[in-house]
């Protein structure tokens, strides 16, 4: 038996009035029930809210099918609708309500008891950060409280995904970091899985085990970030000071390759087995001095630039594998 | 355990089947309007002419308090078709005040909150959050319309007995359903106004107005044109013609009860045709 995709499209085309948005998109995002995170990337207009508009159920495909945990989102759309929660980009609350009844009434309308949609809406305040002001209108509430609002409605009826529409914008760095950690600990310690449209990659990449880049209503990229890590774990960077004109023929000797790009800036590719002390001692014996050496980690800025087509290719690849 | 002890667990519990879940934006509704305390005392005061005519009803009934009356008055204080109608008056006036005040509070917060991708991203389709808002305001305004008239016509089958029902229960079952066209009337004026009107004092005042001005052009345009038919779009003309027909009782001259009510299912139908336009989740601008 196949897993059941947490996201599923085939052939998803969306028109809103005579413009095409989404121009026939097929893939496979996630499995549901595993408690991964897929991210949504890419440039203002590429349709990554059209899309997500469209698997809720607010747009209607033109042609093609979209299926959320393998349900269709036009035919069993309040099947679907009752096993996902939404939090949306813009401000979407009730202004006149406290949180507790804001969050019982939706917790409620999901299909909650009332009593249990009470628990539950002092449960989630109290886990997205909002216990001592739960009793406030949420008009009174600053920017990032409402941020923390709209995720504690997205989350109060327990869904199998969540999808959250830029959930940091806006957001201090605290408040940025904290938000990140309650999406990580949403698909690690409950099992949800979680779609999240962003601009921020770092977000993207701290969080999610999948990602799929979109450009002009297609999906352009899609990868594991998952494999990608690991995969890192074989690139470094490398930025010394001193003559370093022989490292990149003293490279193999600890088996790795590499290329400078200038200003003691090197890309190097480990192989297998071989770990960073290697390059410590190897830089001991040219006599360079290190000033950093870490796994590479912006690659999905890179991944994100040779999609957008701003870049021909990842520095080091070629020399790799 | 303190719910702030034991942090948050994904609820996996039963789930309430589908009328529950329609019925909770009214039940939340209700609660949030009965704390308003002007609609209470407006609820108070509609109470006071159902009393009132309780009371004639009792008179009407207890031909040994009427001894000393003459027999022209005797005859003219009779619960039938007049009766009724001048009791639905009264109260149809009450509900215009009270769908004014109440209504805009239900779907103008909503909008301008944005909050209704929140509503329509849950199992709840956009008629059933639409037909749950009218449900709240024909709900609220039945306590003062149909319900004390049904009571009331209660009281007179208990005082006068069983043969007053067996020959006047068309009176009950129009002034139900009289009643009930008004509510649909007013409740689906107060809920367009709510949607084209973001603002909630401007959008009562424009389901006042709604009333008002109609009745004004329809004055106009049988005055210029020297007709009757500009009757046909003021509602509360309309309805009257077809509360007179329910009723049984002589109707005021122009176009008759079938007519008005083609005219008020037009009315009605572009309310909702407004309505439908405003309740999106998401605004397409092409």
């Amino acid at each position: 038996m196949t897993a059941t995709p947490v996201v599923e499209l085939e052939n998803l085309k969306v028109r809103l009035g005579r413009r095409e948005i989404l121009h026939g998109i097929t893939c496979r995002l996630g499995v549901a029930g595993t408690g991964k995170a897929v991210g949504l990337l890419g440039p203002n207009g590429a349709g990554k809210s059209t899309l997500i508009l469209t698997l809720l159920g607010f747009l209607k495909p033109s042609a093609g099918r979209a299926r959320i945990l393998g349900l269709d989102c036009r035919h069993s759309r309040g099947e679907a609708r009752s096993r996902i929660g939404y939090m949306p980009e813009n401000d979407a609350f009730i202004g006149d309500m406290t949180a507790v009844a804001f969050l019982r009434q939706m917790a409620e309308l999901s299909g909650l008891p009332p009593e249990a949609a009470l628990e539950k809406a002092h449960e989630v305040l109290f886990h997205v950060g909002l216990g001592e002001a739960r009793y406030r209108e949420l008009r009174t509430y600053s920017y990032g409280m409402k941020q923390m609002a709209k995720l504690a409605q997205a989350i109060v009826h327990g869904p199998e995904l969540v999808v959250l529409d830029e959930p940091t914008n806006g957001l201090d760095p605290a408040a940025r970091r904290r938000m990140l950690k309650l999406v990580g600990e949403m698909k690690t310690e409950q099992g949800m899985s979680v779609l999240i449209c962003s601009h921020l990659l770092r977000d993207i990449e701290q969080v999610c085990d999948e990602a799929v880049i979109m450009r002009d209503g297609a999906i352009v990229h899609q990868c594991n970030l998952e494999e990608e890590r690991r995969s890192n774990r074989r690139f470094v960077e490398l930025e010394v000071t001193g003559d370093d004109r022989n490292l990149r023929a003293a490279l193999p000797e600890i088996g790795a390759e590499g290329v400078p790009e200038g200003g003691g800036r090197w890309r190097i590719v480990l192989p297998a087995g071989v770990e960073l002390e290697a390059i410590w001692g190897l830089a001991g014996r040219q006599n360079l001095l290190v000033r950093k050496l870490a796994h590479r980690r912006d690659t999905l800025e890179e991944i994100f630039l040779k999609a957008m087509g701003h870049l021909a290719h990842t520095p080091g690849e070629h020399v790799g594998t | 355990m303190a719910v702030y002890k034991r942090g948050y667990r994904r609820y996996r519990g039963p789930l309430t089947g589908r009328w529950a879940r329609f019925m909770v934006l009214p039940r939340h509704a209700w609660g949030r309007l009965y704390q308003q305390r002007l609609v209470i005392l407006l609820t108070m005061a509609a109470m006071v002419w159902p009393v009132l005519c309780a009371g004639f009803i009792y008179l009407t009934n207890h031909a040994e308090l009427l001894q000393g009356l003459e027999q022209e008055f005797r005859q003219f204080i009779q619960v039938d078709g007049r009766f009724f109608s001048i009791f639905m008056y009264v109260q149809a006036g009450f509900a215009v005040f009270l769908a004014a005040l109440a209504g805009p509070g239900l779907i103008a917060p909503d909008l301008a909150n944005n909050a209704l991708p929140l509503y329509f991203s849950r199992p709840l389709s956009r008629w059933s959050y639409a037909l749950a808002r009218l449900m709240v305001l024909v709900g609220m305004l039945s306590v003062v319309t149909w319900i004390p008239g049904l009571l009331l016509f209660g009281l007179q089958v208990g005082l006068a007995g069983g043969w007053w029902f067996w020959s006047n229960w068309m009176l009950g079952a129009g002034m139900v359903a009289g009643f009930l066209l008004w509510l649909l009337v007013l409740s689906l004026v107060a809920m367009a106004s709510s949607a084209y009107v973001k603002w909630r004092v401007v959008a009562g005042a424009v389901s006042l107005a709604f009333f008002f001005i109609l009745s004004g052009v329809a004055e106009m345009i049988n005055g210029v044109f020297r007709v009757t038919w500009g009757h046909m779009i003021d509602p509360a003309w309309a309805v009257n013609q077809v509360w007179c027909a329910l009723l049984g009782v002589e109707p005021p001259d122009g176009p008759g009860a079938w007519t008005s009510a083609l005219a008020l299912a037009v009315l009605m139908l572009l309310l909702a045709a407004v309505i439908e336009r405003k309740l999106r989740p998401v605004e397409v601008v092409t």
